[in-house]
C-alpha cells in the first residue's frame, strides 16, 4: 500500500481534562486512490488528516508513504516530507492577499523541482481570466480553485483536502469536488479528502468512516459516480 | 540546477504600498538618526583631522609664558640653551565700546600661524583681522569698524588663531568665552602703535628637535625642568605648557567626548526602532497566521519564511543607512560642522571619508537590527503550522482569563483585558516612551540648569568684586632671595587701595589630584579674622569647602581631601569641616592666618581684595584677575550660545521619536484588533464608542508611562548629568530639576499622542465590516 496507517493515538489535554481523539486508527491507501474520511465532529477525522500531513504528532503509532517512516522525523526532515509529498487544502482557503491568483500558485510551484506548468493548470482550473485578480476580487469557489491550484501544482503525492467545500454553496462545492476528482485523476495524486457530507462518499474509491477516535468503516466503493452527478 | 526566486518576494512592493505609513516613519526616523550621527562623525572626524594636522601645518607652539617685561639678549639666550627656540607673542587687550576684549597680536610669521578664513591680512596701520567665531558671535563682518577708547580699526579679514581653537581668556578659567573674548592680528605697522605699557610679554617656545617629547608624560617631565631654568633667568608670571594649554587642546579633548556620545544615541535609537521592527512584523505574522499555517504545511521552511518577513525591514533600513549616509556627508555634515564652527575657533577643514563613522552607523546598526528582528522572528516561527492555521500564537497554554469582578463597568473590563493582550506591546511602548523623554528631559533640563546657575551664582556671591592679585613670580624666586624681597616689599606698597570696602585676603592656588578626572584648580582662600563678606565662623584650623567642591567630588565634613601644587610635588591634606554655600568655584575657605602660616607666606601676607564696589586705585599690573558676576557666568554664557541649537534639535528628535513609536504601537494594536472592531460596528457601537474602548485603553498606558518614567528619567539624567560634568568641565554646575519641566514634558507626551490618537480614530472608522466575515474558522 502507498499509504499506509497503523494504530494511531492521540489525546490532547491532561489528567481529568485529558482527551483521548484517537485510539489506535488503522489504514491503508492505494496510490492514486480517492479516500473519504466520514464522520461527525470530534470523531478525529481533522486530528488524523494533520498527522498524516505531518503538522501535528501522534501519540504513538506509525505512518509511511512509499515505505518512508515518518517516526522520529525531526521538524526539518518533516517539513522536507511536507515539501515532497503533500499538497494541502482546507475549508478557508487562506490564499496570500496581496498576490494575484497566479502568483499564489506560483507560491506552491516554488516548491516543486518539477512543477506542473502554471498555464495548463490555470486553464484546467478555469482561472484563465482571473490571473491577474487578488484574492479579494474573487468569489469563494474561485478562491478555493486558487488554493487546490496552488496545492497540486508541485504534483504532490498526497492531497489532503480539510472540508474544501465547507464554506461552498451546493453549485460551487460540485465544481469543485469535480476539479479535485480531475486533477487528481490527471496527475495521479492519491486524495485524503475529510468530509461530513455524507453524499460525497459516492464519489470516493475508498469510504472511510470515524467515530469516538476509531475507525468503524473502512470499504472500497463498488459504485463509484462521477462527482459532477453528486446529490445533495 | 538554477535556484528559483521565491514567489512570495513579488509581494514585498505591495506589502509596502499597503503598510507605506509604517515604513515611511521608520525610513525618515532612521535616515533622520543616521544622518544625523553619520554627519556628525563626518563633521567630527574632518575636523578633528584638521585639527591634528594643524599642529604642524601652522607650526604650533610646544608651550607659553610670560614676563613682566620684555627679555633680554643674554635671557634669551641662557633659556634657549636648554634646547628650545623662543618666538615673540607679545599681545595687547584692547577692551572695545560693545564691551567685549579683543587680544591682539602682530601676524605671525613662524609659529601659531594664523589661518585665514576670510578676507584678507591686514596690511595697514588700522586694519585688524579678527577672529572668524568672535565675529561671528558678535555680528562683525569683513569692512566693519571696530571702536575702542583709543583706536579706529577697519575689519579686513577673518581668522582663527591655532593656539586659541578654544577661546580661554586664561587658561585656569572654567569655559571659554567667545562673546566677550576674541582673538584678533595686525600688521607689525599696525601693532608699532602699541606701547609698551599696553603689552603683555609673551613668548612662545618650541623644543629642539632631539629633545622634543613624544608622549604626555615626557612633555610634562621637560617642561617641568624647562621651567626651573627659566626661572633660574627670569621671573615667570605665567608658564603654560602644551599640553596643559585649553585653549589648544580643550577643543580635541571635547571632540572625542561628543563623538562617545552621538554613538551612545544612535545605538539606543537602533535598539528602539529594531524593537518596534519586531513588534510590528511579529503583529503581521499574527496577521497573516493561517497563510503561514499552509506555507509551513505545504512545505515552505522556517528560514524561507524568516527571510521573507525580515526582507522588508531589512530593505528599509539599507535604504534609511543609503540616505542618511547620503544626507550625512552633505547637509548633516555641514549642520553639525556649524555647531563646531559656532564654539571652535577652527581652521578650514577638508571633508573625508570616514570609515568608523561608515562602521558605526551602517554596519553595527544594520546587524543590530538583523539580528534582533531575526531572534524574534524565529522564535515565533518556531511554532508548529498548526498553531498558526488555528491562529493560536501563544506559546504556553492558552492561560485561563484573569477574572474581572462584574461590578466593574463594562466598558473598564473591556479596557483592561485590551490592555492585558497588549502587554508585550506596552511594555515596548513604556521603554521607548522612557528613552525618548530621556532625549526631551535632556534637551529641556540644559538652558534650565544654566539659568538656575546662573540665578544661584547671583543669589550667592562672595562680593560684587574679588580683586586676585598677581604677585610676580620674582618675588617668589628662592633661589635669588634678595631679589624676591625687594619684589615683595615694592608690591605691598603698589598693592593698597583706599576703597573703604575692600577687604584682604590671601589667595592660594592649589590642584586636585590626577585620577578619575583630570587635575583641575582648586582656590584656597585665607579670610581676615571677622569678615564682612564671609559669613562663616571658623574656628583654628578649621577648613570649609564650597558647595560646588563638595557636590564634585561627594566630599563630606570629616573627609580629608588631598591637593598638591600645580606645578611642584608637595602634597597637603585637609579636614573638611563643613561646607559653605558657595557654588561660584571650586575653593577652600579657612583664617587667613592659618593658611598664611601653613604655606609660610608671613604674617601681613594678602594677595586678594573682597569688594562690594570697583576698586580703581590699584595698579593694573598688579591685577591677575576680577572674578564679578560677569567672569562666573562666563561658562552659562558660552554654554547656552555653543550647546543651545543643539538642544533645539535634541528636543525635535525625541518629540519625533515619540509620536514615531506611539502611531506605530498604537497602529500594531488596532491592526490586531481589526476583526474585533469590525465585529463591533456590526453589532452597532459607533466609532467614538469604540474609539473609546480601544484608543482609551492605549491613552491610560501612554498617560501611566508618561507619569511612572518622570522619576526614573530624573534620577537617570541626575546620573548623566554628574557623569557630563565631572568628565567634560573643569569647576562645576549643580544638577537642578525645574518643577516645570515635567509639565512641559507631560504636554508635549499628552499633544504628541493626541495627534496619534485622532490619526488611531480615523483609522477605525475606516476598518470595513466585512473584514469580521474574513477567515474566521
Amino acid at each position: 500500500m502507498f499509504l499506509e496507517i497503523q494504530e494511531i493515538r492521540k489525546s490532547f489535554g491532561s489528567g481529568e481534562n485529558r482527551t483521548e481523539v484517537l485510539k489506535g486508527a488503522s489504514l491503508a491507501v492505494d496510490k492514486g486512490e480517492f479516500c473519504v474520511l466520514l464522520g461527525p465532529s470530534g470523531s478525529g477525522k481533522s486530528t488524523l488528516l494533520n498527522i498524516v500531513g505531518g503538522i501535528d504528532a501522534a501519540d504513538s503509532g506509525e505512518i509511511a508513504i512509499g515505505g518512508e517512516r515518518m517516526s522520529g522525523m525531526k521538524e526539518r526532515r518533516l517539513t522536507d516530507y511536507r515539501r515532497r509529498h503533500l499538497g494541502y487544502v482546507f475549508q478557508m482557503y487562506n490564499l496570500i492577499p496581496n498576490l494575484t491568483v497566479r502568483e499564489n500558485i506560483e507560491v506552491g510551484a516554488y516548491l516543486s523541482e518539477d512543477p506542473l506548468d502554471v498555464d495548463d493548470l490555470l486553464h484546467t482550473l478555469g482561472l484563465d481570466e482571473h490571473q491577474r485578480k487578488l484574492p479579494g476580487q474573487l468569489s469563494g469557489g474561485q478562491q478555493q480553485r486558487t488554493a487546490i491550484g496552488r496545492a497540486v501544482v508541485k504534483k504532490p503525492d498526497i492531497l489532503l483536502c480539510d472540508e474544501p467545500t465547507g464554506a461552498l454553496d451546493y453549485q460551487t462545492s460540485r465544481e469543485i469536488l469535480k476539479l479535485i476528482e480531475t486533477v487528481s485523476r490527471r496527475y495521479g495524486s492519491t486524495v485524503l479528502m475529510v468530509t461530513h457530507n455524507d453524499a460525497i462518499r459516492r464519489m470516493a474509491d475508498r469510504v472511510v468512516r470515524l467515530r469516538d477516535g476509531q475507525i468503524r468503516d473502512n470499504r472500497l466503493n463498488e459504485q463509484r459516480i462521477p462527482a459532477e452527478e453528486l446529490e445533495w | 540546477m538554477v535556484r528559483k526566486k521565491n514567489p512570495l518576494y513579488r509581494r514585498l512592493p505591495r506589502e509596502l504600498r499597503s503598510e507605506l505609513g509604517k515604513y515611511l516613519v521608520i525610513f525618515l526616523l532612521l535616515t533622520g538618526s543616521i544622518g544625523f550621527v553619520s554627519g556628525f562623525l563626518v563633521a567630527d572626524g574632518s575636523i578633528l583631522a584638521a585639527y591634528e594636522e594643524s599642529f604642524e601645518k601652522y607650526n604650533i607652539e610646544d608651550g607659553n609664558f610670560h614676563l613682566s617685561e620684555k627679555m633680554n639678549r643674554a635671557q634669551r639666550s641662557s633659556i634657549e640653551d636648554f634646547g628650545v627656540t623662543l618666538y615673540d607673542n607679545f599681545y595687547a587687550t584692547e577692551t572695545l565700546t560693545n564691551g567685549s576684549r579683543l587680544r591682539i597680536f602682530q601676524n605671525r610669521s613662524e609659529v601659531n600661524l594664523v589661518c585665514l578664513m576670510e578676507g584678507r591680512m591686514p596690511e595697514t596701520a588700522d586694519e585688524i583681522a579678527i577672529d572668524r567665531m568672535y565675529a561671528d558671535n558678535n555680528g562683525l563682518s569683513v569692512g566693519d569698524t571696530l571702536q575702542s577708547e583709543s583706536r579706529s580699526l577697519t575689519i579686513s579679514g577673518l581668522v582663527a588663531l591655532p593656539d586659541y581653537s578654544c577661546l580661554f581668556e586664561d587658561n585656569g578659567d572654567s569655559m571659554f568665552d567667545a562673546v566677550q573674548f576674541g582673538m584678533a592680528v595686525m600688521s607689525a605697522e599696525g601693532f608699532s602703535t602699541f606701547h609698551d605699557a599696553e603689552l603683555t610679554w609673551s613668548y612662545s617656545w618650541k623644543y629642539d628637535a632631539d629633545i622634543a617629547p613624544t608622549d604626555e608624560d615626557a612633555e610634562q617631565e621637560i617642561s617641568e625642568e624647562l621651567m626651573k631654568a627659566m626661572l633660574r633667568e627670569v621671573g615667570l608670571e605665567a608658564f603654560v605648557p602644551r599640553y596643559l594649554n585649553q585653549a589648544i587642546m580643550f577643543t580635541g579633548d571635547d571632540f572625542s567626548s561628543d563623538k562617545a556620545m552621538m554613538t551612545a544615541l544612535l545605538y539606543m535609537v537602533m535598539a528602539i526602532m529594531a524593537f518596534v521592527f519586531a513588534v510590528t512584523t511579529n503583529a503581521t505574522i499574527a496577521k497573516e497566521a493561517n497563510v503561514i499555517g499552509v506555507l509551513r504545511a505545504s512545505g515552505y521552511t522556517r528560514g524561507e519564511l524568516i527571510r521573507h518577513y525580515m526582507t522588508l525591514p531589512l530593505l528599509v533600513t539599507l535604504a534609511g543607512m543609503l540616505v542618511g549616509n547620503l544626507l550625512g556627508y552633505t547637509v548633516f555634515k555641514n549642520l553639525c560642522a556649524g555647531m563646531y564652527y559656532g564654539s571652535y575657533s577652527l581652521p578650514t577643514y577638508e571633508t573625508r571619508w570616514n570609515a568608523e563613522a561608515f562602521l558605526l552607523t551602517t554596519l553595527v546598526p544594520g546587524i543590530l537590527m538583523l539580528l534582533i528582528n531575526f531572534v524574534l522572528l524565529r522564535r515565533t516561527l518556531s511554532l508548529s503550522p498548526l498553531k498558526f492555521l488555528r491562529r493560536d500564537l501563544s506559546r504556553k497554554s492558552r492561560s485561563r482569563a484573569l477574572p474581572l469582578p462584574r461590578r466593574v463597568p463594562f466598558f473598564t473590563r473591556f479596557r483592561l483585558r485590551i490592555i492585558f493582550q497588549n502587554a508585550g506591546n506596552y511594555a515596548i511602548l513604556f521603554v521607548g516612551v522612557l528613552f525618548a523623554n530621556l532625549l526631551l528631559m535632556f534637551g529641556l533640563i540644559f538652558p534650565s540648569v544654566l539659568n538656575h546657575y546662573q540665578a544661584t551664582l547671583e543669589d550667592n556671591l562672595l562680593c560684587n568684586y574679588q580683586y586676585i592679585l598677581q604677585i610676580p613670580l620674582s618675588a617668589m624666586n628662592e633661589e635669588r632671595k634678595l631679589e624676591s624681597l625687594l619684589s615683595m616689599l615694592l608690591f605691598s606698597l603698589d598693592a593698597q587701595t583706599e576703597n573703604e570696602d575692600a577687604e584682604e585676603f590671601t589667595a592660594y592656588s592649589l590642584v586636585t589630584l590626577e585620577g578619575e578626572y583630570k587635575s583641575e584648580e582648586v582656590l584656597l582662600y585665607g579670610i581676615a579674622a571677622d569678615s564682612r563678606y564671609i559669613n562663616a565662623d571658623f574656628e583654628e584650623e578649621q577648613i570649609y569647602i564650597s558647595q560646588a567642591y563638595a557636590e564634585k567630588f561627594g566630599t563630606q565634613p570629616g573627609d580629608i581631601i588631598t591637593l598638591k601644587e600645580e606645578y611642584g610635588d608637595e602634597y597637603y591634606d585637609f579636614t573638611v569641616s563643613g561646607v559653605y554655600a558657595y557654588e561660584g568655584a571650586l575653593a577652600l575657605f579657612m583664617e587667613q592666618d592659618y593658611l598664611n602660616a601653613y604655606f609660610d607666606l608671613g604674617d601681613d601676607y594678602f594677595s586678594g581684595y573682597f569688594s562690594d564696589t570697583e576698586i580703581t586705585d590699584l595698579n593694573d599690573q598688579y591685577i591677575s584677575s576680577v572674578i564679578d558676576l560677569e567672569a562666573l557666568t562666563k561658562i552659562t554664557r558660552q554654554l547656552n550660545v555653543s550647546m543651545g541649537t543643539m538642544m533645539y534639535m535634541v528636543d525635535a528628535f525625541s518629540v519625533v521619536m515619540f509620536l514615531v513609536l506611539i502611531y506605530l504601537l498604537s497602529k500594531t494594536i488596532i491592526e490586531k484588533n481589526a476583526q474585533s472592531v469590525s465585529m463591533a460596528k456590526i453589532l452597532g457601537y459607533t466609532p467614538g464608542e469604540i474609539g473609546r474602548l480601544y484608543i482609551l485603553s492605549t491613552t491610560l498606558v501612554v498617560i501611566l508611562c508618561l507619569l511612572v518614567t518622570l522619576p526614573l528619567e530624573t534620577r537617570i539624567m541626575y546620573w548623566l548629568f554628574r557623569a557630563v560634568m565631572l568628565t567634560s568641565i573643569t569647576g562645576w554646575i549643580p544638577f537642578y530639576m525645574d518643577p516645570l519641566i515635567y509639565v512641559q514634558m507631560f504636554a508635549l507626551g499628552i499633544t504628541a499622542y493626541t495627534l496619534v490618537a485622532l490619526l488611531e480614530l480615523r483609522r477605525i472608522r475606516q476598518i470595513p465590516m466585512d473584514e469580521a466575515l474574513k477567515n474566521v474558522e
